[in-house]
């Protein structure tokens, strides 16, 4: 893991506290959401976090984008301390995160805009990553004609829009159906595989993060803590494979299982 | 084309409870069940209506009570939604430490504020407009709170993680999260402020709709208060009508749902009256019109009456009628 010469991402001795409001006269008590945490994620890995609900992983991914500050450690993306949000790094957050006054389309072109693009550019490539994520012709739709699945394409394509080199997606696929999942995570695999991203992948779910990852970071709760990082040794592509029902898969699956029950236990 | 007749069908079966409505007016009177004296028929308000606006009374007293709710309804804005943005957005602790007084201002009363403000600012416009954004400025400033505190925080993050800028989270995201809401609050005020400037007119006032109506009462003339009362209900349903078709094309983004009696129906863009660019223009020019023309017509009357006070009993009226005597 000392190979810091090509490491994207850089997680060092991070922890999170948040301040408790009890009404108690005692002194002024924490919360530790995440405690300790030491990654190094490398240029076009896909890293999946895996944890029970409650254990920091959200925390530590809004850390790693910038929109929260880490009490103790750092995080190093290329070396340069992140100290706020960039347009290096793409997000999608768990839940319906697009503006539901502008279409399709001005959905993805939000963070173009910011970066001063001109109209006819910025055209040009929400074409192209409103293709990429398959809604061609959805493109003057408002957020809320379109399904749970289709809405996450859009907050995937508004990502990938400005070209970051890290992606950070947040339970990107919770809230669809069973079927529009796998979809969407062989879409994700398809689009990894052609942009060569930097992936960080925040999942309660064993069997995405196996079907997804190089490796998967196992988070357990209270504090949050890394527990294991185990390696996903399973052949690439994965996607449009029924590589699910290989015994290889159920037993890194059983492996992961294992070490989130164990840590329930801990707890 | 089952869905033109549906559609047909349904205008019919909605107005069917105003028709009946018009129907049994209209028999009460002429079957003597109530007084025709008391309660002419609805033919006969009718007739008055159309003899009132052509004698120019009605016309001059619409565009009275319109410029007094615009005007008031327009200072309630100006004041309310900016300081309801300041306070959900960059001072809520300050906000919090206000609310209870805010709220206790809130609940009182018009027309306590119209008795006082009387007191201050005399029998004069400036009253009436005091009392009209005093009324209407609370549901404004709530609404706007709310909208502006209960923005999704992950829209925020996610337009920060975009690259915004305060300047353009504000611009791209609060504003536009927020409008919804904040048109919530305009509706109640436009609502309020309508009841409570009748009330204000048939108390404190020598012109509007409010002092027609009172007037007419007053003097017995039982068919024009009828047909004043008419109107002013109908000015009411329209005003909301119209906001409502405002909102509509204003956030035709917003999933269509329509209330009706408790059960939702989701119907399609299509079937639903949106004005469009024309139709709000057009809107906005009335608007306009009504301000600008009724507050020519508030200055005429007042100073034809100032006149004619001046010629009977000089100096005994100049208090109550503030500054336009001395115009």
């Amino acid at each position: 893991m000392a190979q810091n010469d090509t490491s994207k991402i850089e997680i060092k001795d991070v922890g999170r506290t948040f301040p408790l409001n009890t009404a108690a006269s005692t002194a002024s008590r924490e919360f530790t959401a995440l405690k300790n945490v030491n990654l190094s994620i490398q240029k076009g890995e896909f890293l999946a976090i895996v944890g029970p609900s409650g254990c920091g992983k959200s925390t530590l991914l809004d850390i790693l984008a910038g929109l929260s500050k880490a009490t103790t450690g750092e995080v190093l993306i290329d070396g340069v301390k992140v100290s706020k949000p960039d347009l290096d790094r793409g997000i999608v957050l768990q839940g319906d995160s697009l503006l539901s006054w502008r279409t399709v389309r001005k959905n993805v072109e939000f963070g173009l805009e910011s970066k001063k693009i001109p109209k006819q550019e910025r055209r040009a490539i929400s074409d192209h990553y409103i293709n990429l994520v398959g809604l061609t012709g959805f493109e003057d739709h408002y957020p809320h004609e379109l399904s749970g699945g289709m809405k996450q394409r859009v907050a995937l394509a508004r990502a990938l829009a400005y070209d970051p080199e890290i992606l950070l997606l947040d339970e990107p696929f919770a809230t669809v159906d069973a079927l529009t999942r796998e979809n969407l995570q062989n879409e994700l695999l398809r689009i990894w595989n052609k942009t060569g991203k930097t992936i960080v992948f925040v999942t309660h779910s064993i069997e995405e993060a196996t079907f997804l990852a190089d490796r998967v970071a196992v988070l357990t709760a209270n504090p949050g803590t890394i527990r294991q990082v185990v390696e996903v040794d399973l052949p690439r592509p994965r996607f449009g494979s029924d590589i699910r029902s290989t015994p290889e898969f159920g037993h890194i699956r059983h492996t992961l299982w294992q070490l989130l029950q164990h840590g329930g236990a801990h707890a | 084309m089952p869905d033109r007749k549906s559609a047909i069908g349904s205008i019919l079966l909605r107005s069917s409870g105003i028709i009946l409505f018009l129907i049994l007016w209209e028999v009460s009177s002429r079957l003597r069940w109530i007084d025709p004296y008391f309660l002419p028929r609805f033919s006969v308000v009718i007739t008055e209506i159309v003899r009132l606006i052509a004698d120019g009374s009605l016309v001059s007293n619409l565009a009275i009570s319109s410029a007094r709710a615009i005007g008031g309804l327009s200072i309630a804005c100006l004041v309310g939604i900016p300081l309801g943005f300041a306070f959900g957005r960059w001072f809520p602790a300050t906000a919090e430490a206000l609310d209870p007084l805010l709220r206790i201002m809130s609940q009182v009363n018009p027309f306590l504020v119209l008795m006082a403000s009387t007191l201050i600012l005399g029998f004069g416009e400036t009253t009436k407009f005091v009392v009209i954004a005093w009324v209407s400025v609370w549901p404004l400033l709530f609404y706007t709170i709310t909208g502006v505190r209960s923005v999704d925080p992950v829209l925020v993050k996610t337009a920060s993680s975009l690259g915004s800028s305060e300047r353009g989270l504000l611009l791209k995201i609060i504003i536009p999260a927020a409008l919804p809401t904040i048109f919530t609050g305009l509706r109640i005020s436009a609502g309020i402020t309508f009841f409570i400037l009748v009330a204000v007119e048939m108390l404190n006032a020598s012109s509007g709709l409010g002092y027609f109506e009172h007037n007419s009462a007053m003097n017995f003339e039982i068919n024009s208060m009828y047909a004043g009362a008419s109107v002013i209900i109908l000015l009411g349903f329209f005003l909301n009508r119209f906001l409502i078709a405002l909102e509509r094309s204003l956030f035709a983004w917003k999933a269509p749902v329509d209330f009706l009696l408790g059960s939702v129906q989701a119907t399609t863009r299509k079937n639903r009256w949106c004005p469009g660019r024309f139709g709000l223009a057009a809107a906005t020019l009335i608007i306009a019109v009504l301000l600008v023309g009724g507050s020519f017509e508030i200055n005429r009357v007042n100073t034809e009456r100032a006149q004619s006070l001046a010629g009977e009993d000089p100096g005994k009226h100049a208090r109550h009628l503030g500054s336009e005597v001395g115009k």
